[in-house]
């Protein structure tokens, strides 16, 4: 990428905040209206992914519940597994364990069987051509619209609400044969960790599934339970102050949040349109490389996808490459990759440390330590980051008219973005611009990914993250986020890919929750205060 | 400002956009979570406090020796980007 070209860029706010993709909340969610076109728009096409011929591990053939979304698609590519044995082994787990997860918000088992029995006829040429997901079951945050089935965002706004379309992300998914298992928990309109709209905790971390006060990682914790606890093959969340990334981290996952724009954000629900982002959670880097390029692409209904540098080959990217030079038979990053080390990384967490050895180990990896530009602190931290409240609002002025307690514990977020001016919400656009400079002029000109401390500042940057399981800390997942430059998704997979061919901690899972009897737990709640200040 | 003078600006602004946060309960409501007034008003008479003037506070850096170039040069660095990565699509700087 020519980072020495222009190295100005022109003014873009006008015409890039006033355009599309917000257009779910203006509508009257009960009426269950359409997005924004009177009919139902064709599902567009998906660009082409071909999972590769892995390997499948041992424990992966006996129990499709372990398998990852790749070793899946390769069981019943081979005819070793159908697509709807693989989907009644998941109802089947979350018939047993999802009173104790509280992971899914709806369940479509029904209607994934008969989308299962139609992959496996296809997938066996008898009606059509299998998809290259070739009927692997998803769980969907419930911020994405899925057509015929309740999208309510954990929201007494959106309690009635049955969208007759499907979301961009989620056609394209089901296009290439991926299928609704049904909708994960969330945070209220994606604020904080899954709650009840009035604060009480619902989903549990995985891997603490008799202690609601650990924190499963905030908004997308129903995806990430789902596919921790093996309820699913994968996911998709949403990201506006690293609720992809969290929830990967604290349950043991790979969630990769790509640059705006990468996916559409047609047919989901706004929390702050310039920092909201569509991207999996999944069991590993491959999981993640396939989900996103089925995901990605430009869409009509998303102006901000348009005109992008295209997708890079992402399944390519997740591959670990094994050196046939040099050390023979030892992992190496597919090309040389400087990882910037930012001040701070390793204080208190010595996973982080040990982090830092392992990829040092790799050939190809060279660990740069960089500083952060100056007013680092000031543009990422809590007043510029809440600029973002201003978007939070305007989608939902409706309803903060109609019934402020509609918005149950998340409403003071939605209040305080009415606090801000016009000029003070530019302002803070005026400094993402400057911070980018900074960011892409300092720290990348010295290194080609860059580990975070906190998920934020990418955010509102928008740029790509890809959180990834480190290890484990007192018997807790612990893990570690890489940043990337603009549309450079592929870079970040390929340290993870690397990394993860040299370690097995994204394969371990949590022990099943106690059967009977269901511990009866005290479910916390939170209040409005708590609620904003966990807030994404 | 006092709390009260904080107060008025919430009170008015929030008529300004049409809210009336008398929909909220004198006592907090466990059924929908809603918080009472009283714990709105306290939290964003902090926000007033807090937020507003630390964004209005920044300009980007100009040049100079310290910063001596000042405001007429303020003004033209760093035009506001809603989606600033995406503009570096379109000035070619993530083209490959």
């Amino acid at each position: 990428m020519g980072r020495d070209l222009n190295r100005r860029t022109f003014l873009a706010a006008s015409a890039a905040a006033g355009s599309g993709g917000a257009l779910a909340a203006s509508a009257a969610p009960a009426a269950a209206a359409p997005a924004r076109t009177p009919t139902a728009p064709a599902a567009p096409a998906p660009p082409a992914v071909a999972v590769p011929d892995l390997p499948v591990r041992e424990a992966a053939r006996h129990d499709p519940t372990e398998a990852t979304l790749a070793e899946a698609v390769v069981l019943i590519r081979t005819g070793r597994l159908t697509s709807a044995d693989l989907v009644q082994a998941y109802l089947d787990r979350i018939e047993k364990y999802d009173k104790t997860y509280q992971a899914y918000a709806e369940v479509t088992g029904k209607q994934a069987l008969l989308a299962a029995y139609a992959a496996d006829r296809a997938n066996r040429g008898e009606d059509g051509k299998g998809g290259p997901l070739a009927g692997v079951p998803l769980c969907v945050k419930d911020n994405y619209f899925t057509k015929g089935v309740p999208t309510r965002a954990n929201s007494f706004i959106f309690e009635d609400f049955v969208p007759v379309t499907d979301a961009t992300a989620v056609a394209r998914l089901k296009a290439s044969g991926g299928i609704l298992l049904g909708k994960g928990q969330m945070g209220p309109l994606a604020t904080t960790r899954a709650t009840t709209p009035n604060g009480m905790i619902t989903t549990v971390n995985a891997w603490t599934p008799d202690n609601p006060l650990i924190d499963p990682g905030g908004s997308s914790t129903g995806p990430a339970c789902a596919v921790a606890g093996r309820m699913a093959s994968s996911s998709i969340g949403t990201q506006t102050g690293g609720s992809i990334v969290n929830p990967a981290n604290r349950q043991n996952l790979t969630g990769l949040k790509p640059t705006m724009g990468r996916v559409s954000l047609n047919g989901v629900i706004p929390l702050s349109y310039t920092r909201d982002h569509c991207g999996p959670i999944a069991r590993d880097a491959m999981d993640a490389a396939i989900m996103l390029t089925v995901m990605a692409g430009p869409d009509a209904e998303d102006p901000r996808t348009q005109g992008l540098p295209r997708l890079p080959h992402l399944v390519r990217a997740a591959t670990p490459v094994v050196s046939s030079k040099g050390p023979k038979g030892k992992v190496r990053l597919r090309r040389p990759t400087r990882i910037g080390v930012p001040p701070g990384f390793t204080d208190g967490i010595a996973r982080r440390s040990a982090l830092l050895d392992t990829l040092a180990d790799l050939p190809g990896v060279t660990l740069v330590e960089i500083r952060y530009p100056t007013d680092w602190s000031l543009l990422t931290g809590s007043a510029f980051n809440a600029a973002r409240l201003s978007e939070r609002a305007e989608p939902f002025r409706h309803w903060l008219r109609e019934d402020l307690t509609k918005f149950g514990v998340s409403v003071l977020g939605w209040l305080q973005g009415l606090m801000l001016s016009g000029d003070e919400w530019i302002t803070a656009q005026r400094a993402k611009h400057h911070l980018l400079r900074a960011v892409l002029d300092g720290p990348f000109d010295h290194c080609d990914v860059l580990l975070q401390t906190s998920p934020v500042p990418f955010d509102i940057l928008g740029l790509p993250e890809i959180g990834f399981p480190i290890g484990f800390t007192a018997g807790m997942p612990t893990g570690a986020i890489l940043g990337g430059a603009p549309y450079e998704e592929d870079r970040l997979l390929e340290v993870v890919a690397a990394y993860q061919a040299v370690t097995d901690w994204h394969r371990r899972r949590p022990a099943d929750p106690a059967l009977e009897p269901v511990k009866r737990v005290v479910r916390p709640l939170l209040n409005a205060v708590e609620a904003a200040a966990s807030s994404a | 400002m006092d709390s009260d003078a904080l107060d008025a600006y919430i009170r008015a602004r929030l008529a300004l956009a049409g809210v009336d946060i008398d929909q909220l309960p004198d006592v907090a409501d466990p059924e929908t979570g809603s918080p009472t007034r009283a714990v709105i008003m306290v939290a964003l008479r902090e926000f007033v406090a807090t937020t507003p003037g630390a964004l209005a506070e920044w300009t980007p850096p100009t040049g100079g020796v310290g910063g001596a170039l000042g405001a007429a040069y303020a003004q033209q660095e760093a035009a506001p980007l809603a989606y600033p990565s995406i503009t570096t699509a379109w000035t070619g700087e993530a083209d490959r």
